[in-house]
């Protein structure tokens, strides 16, 4: 026979099984592509085709989204230009080893210059901090506007690559 | 229990409960951004703050609609309490490794609730399981 202990123990463990059923089931969508480094989706956007290989240009004037493996394949053949839309202070407290500080804040003024040492059809891959972070497809779509032609959003961010061991760097670049 | 007090404690039982339901709401809402809110204290892995954020306000849901709905509610009182204890402690770290975020208990991306407001709102909703745990029937 059960003590009260015992019983009372049972139900918090089934409440915490419950939820963590339906949590998992409710968000599988969202853990998958957390679990495979596919980046998180926060917007109706294809995934371009055939990671490993060069992205699709975009065909709109909203970036698209890359995962991890895509980025890191990217870094790895020095194809794109990565940059950072988040402040200078967080760039320096760590970011993608050889990424461009870009606040989106500042971008108006950064633009320009970018622009005149820059091909339009370079690919970019912008990132930010993760999670919900909007301002690395802000930047995307400013850099777009400014008439760049393959520009991608890491949606994973920094946290994604700074997990998965990737080189990252301090300070300025 | 005289008639007054056990008016009161029901009425405590369903606000807690009305409490728990709609942090759970919220963050069910948004699981990125709690996810966001997960990382900041810097206790998890990139993946580990997006699981917890997928279960974490679905245990906070059940709890509270046991509560309000009056089912299981020594177990649901019961894992608020040490659900409340463990964020108290978490918050606690977040002062002593001076990390000056947002605690994420509530609205996601909203205005910025220090560590002390809820650490002293976390210290109210201990007392008010532990307190409704006590008083539940066996």
């Amino acid at each position: 026979m059960k003590t009260d202990a015992q019983r009372l123990a049972a139900e918090m463990a089934a409440i915490c099984l419950i939820a963590a059923v339906i949590g998992v089931a409710w968000n599988h969508r969202l853990l998958l592509d957390v679990f495979q480094g596919r980046g998180v989706q926060t917007q109706k956007t294809p995934v371009s085709p055939a990671a490993g290989t060069t992205p699709a240009a975009s065909p709109t004037a909203i970036p698209m989204p890359l995962g991890l493996m895509q980025v890191k394949e990217l870094f790895d053949s020095q194809e794109a230009v990565i940059i950072d839309a988040r402040d200078r202070e967080t760039f320096r407290k760590g970011h993608i080893k050889g990424a461009i500080p870009f606040p989106v804040g500042d971008a108006d003024g950064l633009i320009p210059s970018f622009s005149a040492k820059t091909p339009k059809e370079k690919l970019i891959v912008v990132y930010c901090g993760g999670f919900d972070c909007h301002d690395s497809r802000l930047l995307g779509e400013q850099l777009i506007s400014a008439n760049f032609n393959q520009v991608f959003v890491f949606e994973g961010g920094y946290p994604e690559w700074q997990d998965a061991g990737y080189p990252i760097a301090r300070g300025e670049n | 229990m005289d008639p007054l007090k056990k008016h009161l404690t029901a009425l405590l039982r369903v606000g807690l409960g009305a409490v728990f339901l709609y942090a759970g709401i919220l963050k069910i809402a948004n699981p990125a951004a709690f996810a966001g809110n997960v990382a900041n204290y810097q206790v998890l892995s990139y993946a580990g703050s997006y699981l917890v954020a997928a279960i974490l306000p679905w245990i906070e849901l059940i709890c509270g609609a046991l509560l309000v709905t009056g089912l299981r509610t020594r177990s649901a009182a019961a894992l608020v309490a040490i659900m409340n204890a463990f964020f108290i402690v978490l918050l606690f770290s977040t002062v002593a490794r001076g990390l000056d975020i947002d605690c994420g208990c509530f609205k996601q991306g909203g205005e910025k609730t220090t560590a002390w407001t809820a650490i002293f709102r976390d210290t109210m909703l201990l007392v008010a399981a532990v307190f409704i745990y006590r008083k539940a029937p066996k």
